[in-house]
């Protein structure tokens, strides 16, 4: 009796979402500890923890906000390829905003005193942070009711925001890289309070999308439309509105990772911010274990496969492959990924853990 | 009259999206000749065919596989795949005829492995070629961290000879003109889609791509070889892509992995443009050359204005899209309607309104932006108030290391940092650089100095070839000089990019050049 018991539990375990993206990442932080001597080193400075874990965690925010929305976005059947654009637009926002002299007609009288004064803005930080905000929701709005209204598909209609968005946001900045100099703006991405301050904003998001989808109705909205639109439009549920939704979410979320990118390099690089970076937080919701033709998701198991991917890049860096040689590897990795999730791989794994002869 | 009109429409409804396409990129000619005089130049129309020759290569592949209902993200890694390995292995004594035979098998055999995974494994197209583009462009740097410049025989004769156009060449040289011409490259492009119309339209396999498209169940119910099919579709497509891959290395005449990035945007582009439809199994091939055109000569009317941004572009064909993607929208809504499915007046009526609101925000943005834009160009054109000051070009200083002995100085300024570089190259292979702030130097051999001045040499820079251009450098343009010195005879020729009007071969001779020189280290 308690060998079936056992065999039920080990399917259990074998059945969750959180199994395949937890393993893998068992996977690749044991061949660090064998291959990168001490990689899990983790040092004291001035109350702050650092150390190669902490900065997995700290470089993956980014994908980890855009995860968190592209989760949703994906679970109703539906991806979005904008973001990367996205946050280009949400750098060019606020560096503007912070910064507008650059592109400005006339040299203001106090340009001196704005490059050696490292707490001298225009906007204050909120105003920035919530303008910023608002125009990637907008943006992401603008995606939305393409898919819902329009009834463009949503890789086609997110796919124009995609090859217009870094045109409109160097038109935005002028073609210009502002140079941030705003220091609390940097503390974003690059402040400490023992851990990262990015991680703080990824627990504040995870928590209260998770009470918003978990705690209220939302959630399931959002899986039956993701199953069958329709089906759920004829029990009620207003389809177009939950994909308005989501697609407003999303654009936050990269309006949010946008922010953390750019104070991370305190510049509004309107070519090279949030680039490919669609792709990772794709990839990263499919290692989660959520469907591309959406329904089930789970948030958290997106955020364990975004940490996957930036586990996977530093510890490629720390064994010495050039960063654009990593991409293949990447891709390698997604083939791997896919025969893992695929029907067969499952069944395998199923074979393995059912009770014999049952 | 109106019941009439209504039933020649809605009986060709097909046939819109290619009417429009044509007609906007012949509109969008006929506006460029009347704005600027330079584009009447019947070279300048051709150019257009000569700089997107492997953009319409790789458009034909992807329309096979829009139309068989998916897509293909990994053209521009295999582009780039193809560039580099291809001037990785002449570097390395390859017969180049031989190099193109494998750079075509190769991008074959990556296609069929994506179309598997999407035919047998059932991997969203859009996640297997997704993976095969990062693939190929990180192979890309398994190669070559550096461009790989390339010159061989071959590539001058493929690059170089001019086909001149009969009937076209005797009137321009009645007027006294050159002749306008094309490139071997060209013709292969011209060729590739009448290949594809071909087989797309009088073959079974053909009709095999239209009707998975159309509805893959009722395909398979027929019994048609869907799998099978799915997997040609790609390989074609992988096929095409590392043609269009020589065909960009042709024109460029080196291989590196940052080439084409993000240029599968523009391929889906011209494809939806060409009126081919996103949902697949509808549209036609003859369409893509036209959604090509019009990509050109958005480029080229932006090139040709000069004082608008090269962010342009994108911003453009991202509003031609949507409104094409517009289009064939409510094409399926009025196909829907007359099928009377699902959508109720009401629903319609809905759909038209936001379909309409949609329209009324994109216009008004367009008509905002092009304001503003307006004000920011007359902002650009006075550079000292707000961008850093272009840095004068040092000509004299040049002389003066032309006096000191230097058979090449080649100057580079402006771009998107302001950059002012200073390179003097000097007989025994020493190569000096300045950009004001930082001295490099290099020692290259003889021999390789040697390749790149016949290189220059072949391609006339003593003849009336290679004439000096000039235009206001927008933000993003560099300007360019370069003076060589052979056997006593010294000639300059200045340019800016970001223009056609600077010959083609000039480019080429720069970027030879600056396959030999020392890179600073605060270089973009």
């Amino acid at each position: 009796m308690s060998k079936e018991h056992k065999s039920v539990n080990l399917r259990k375990i074998t059945e969750s979402k959180l199994f395949f993206p937890l393993l893998t990442l068992a996977i690749i932080l044991l061949m660090d500890l064998i291959i990168i001597p001490n990689f899990f080193a983790i040092q004291v400075r001035d109350g702050n923890l650092y150390g190669s874990l902490i900065d997995i965690l700290r470089n993956a925010s980014p994908v980890m906000i855009l995860a968190i929305g592209m989760t949703l976005v994906i679970a109703t059947g539906g991806v979005d390829l904008s973001v990367g654009a996205v946050m280009a637009i949400a750098a060019s926002v606020a560096a503007i905003m912070m910064n507008p002299v650059i592109i400005g007609l006339e040299l203001p009288p106090d340009l001196m005193k704005f490059i050696n004064d490292p707490y001298f803005t225009y906007s204050p930080l909120w105003q920035v942070i919530t303008v910023t905000l608002i125009v990637t929701t907008i943006c992401g709005l603008w995606n939305g009711l393409l898919v819902a209204y329009i009834r463009i598909q949503p890789m086609v209609a997110t796919l124009i925001l995609m090859i217009a968005g870094r045109g409109i946001a160097q038109l935005i900045t002028n073609g210009v890289r502002i140079q941030i100099f705003y220091e609390p703006y940097a503390f974003l991405g690059q402040g400490w309070i023992i851990l990262p301050f990015s991680l703080y904003l990824v627990a504040i998001l995870y928590t209260t999308t998770w009470l918003f989808t978990r705690r209220t109705a939302i959630g399931l909205f959002i899986e039956s439309v993701g199953i069958n639109f329709r089906s759920s439009f004829y029990s009620g549920i207003n389809e177009k509105r939950i994909k308005m939704l989501v697609y407003a979410f999303s654009g936050f979320c990269a309006g949010l990772a946008g922010l953390v990118a750019s104070s991370n390099i305190k510049t509004s690089d309107a070519h090279n911010i949030g680039i490919g970076l669609e792709l990772d937080a794709i990839l990263a919701v499919i290692i989660g274990g959520t469907l591309m033709s959406g329904g089930r998701f789970s948030l958290l198991a997106s955020l364990i496969g975004a940490v996957v991917i930036q586990a996977i890049t530093t510890s490629m860096y720390a064994v010495g492959v050039p960063a654009f040689a990593l991409q293949a590897i990447k891709g390698v990795f997604v083939i791997i990924m896919i025969l893992l999730y695929s029907e067969q791989a499952r069944n395998f794994v199923r074979k393995l853990s059912a009770p014999k002869g049952a | 009259m109106q019941n009439k009109l209504t039933l020649f429409l809605s009986r060709n409804s097909r046939f819109i999206p290619l009417t429009v396409t044509a007609l906007l990129a012949f509109l969008a000619y006929i506006v460029g000749a009347m704005l600027y005089p330079g584009m009447r130049d019947i070279q300048v129309f051709l150019n257009i065919f000569r700089n997107n020759t492997y953009l319409m290569i790789s458009a034909v592949g992807m329309t096979f596989v829009i139309l068989s209902g998916g897509i293909d993200l990994s053209v521009s890694g295999i582009v780039a795949l193809t560039t580099v390995a291809t001037a990785a292995l002449i570097r390395a004594g390859w017969n180049p005829w031989l190099v193109f035979l494998l750079m075509l098998l190769m991008g074959a055999a990556l296609g069929a492995v994506m179309g598997s995974f999407v035919a047998f494994l059932k991997v969203q197209p859009f996640i297997a070629t997704l993976a095969g583009m990062w693939f190929a462009r990180g192979m890309c740097f398994f190669i070559s961290d550096d461009a790989i410049s390339i010159s061989h025989p071959v590539y001058t004769l493929l690059g170089q000879t001019k086909i001149l156009i009969p009937g076209l060449a005797e009137i321009a040289w009645a007027q006294g003109r050159a002749a306008p011409y094309v490139t071997i490259p060209v013709l292969v492009s011209l060729l590739m889609v009448a290949l594809a119309i071909y087989i797309a339209h009088f073959t079974r396999f053909g009709r095999n791509v239209y009707a998975i498209g159309g509805n893959e169940q009722s395909a398979r119910l027929m019994g048609l070889p869907v799998n099978a099919t799915r997997v040609m579709v790609y390989t074609f497509s992988g096929f095409c892509s590392g043609l269009a891959g020589i065909a960009l290395s042709i024109f460029v005449l080196s291989g590196h992995g940052l080439y084409a990035n993000g240029y599968e945007m523009d391929v889906i582009a011209s494809v939806v443009m060409g009126g081919t439809m996103l949902t697949g199994g509808s549209g036609y091939l003859f369409g893509t050359p036209f959604g090509v055109l019009i990509l050109g000569i958005t480029q080229t009317l932006i090139q040709f204005n000069g004082s608008l941004s090269s962010w342009w572009t994108k911003i453009v064909i991202g509003i031609l899209t949507l409104i094409f993607i517009g289009v064939q929208s409510l094409l399926v809504a009025r196909k829907g309607g007359r099928k009377a499915r699902e959508l109720s007046p009401q629903a319609r009526r809905q759909r038209w309104i936001y379909g309409g609101a949609a329209t009324l925000v994109v216009g008004v943005l367009a008509v905002v932006l092009i304001i503003n834009g307006g004000r920011l160009n007359s902002a650009v054109n006075t550079p000292e108030a707000e961008r850093c000051a272009l840095k004068p070009y040092r000509q004299d200083l040049a002389a003066s290391l032309v006096e000191g002995g230097a058979v090449m100085v080649y100057e580079r300024n402006g771009g998107p940092d302001c950059i002012d570089e200073l390179y003097a190259i000097y007989p025994d292979g020493r190569i000096t650089g300045n950009d004001g702030t930082e001295n490099v130097e290099k020692q290259v051999t003889s021999d390789e100095l040697n390749q790149v001045m016949t290189g220059i040499l072949e391609r006339g820079w003593f003849t009336d070839e290679l004439y000096n251009t000039w235009h206001t450098p927008c933000g993003q343009c560099y300007g360019y000089y370069l003076t060589v010195v052979n056997n006593g005879e010294q000639k300059t020729v200045k340019g800016v990019d970001g223009g056609t009007d600077a010959p083609a071969v000039y480019w080429q001779i720069i970027s030879l050049v600056k396959g030999l020189v020392p890179k600073f280290t605060a270089a973009p």
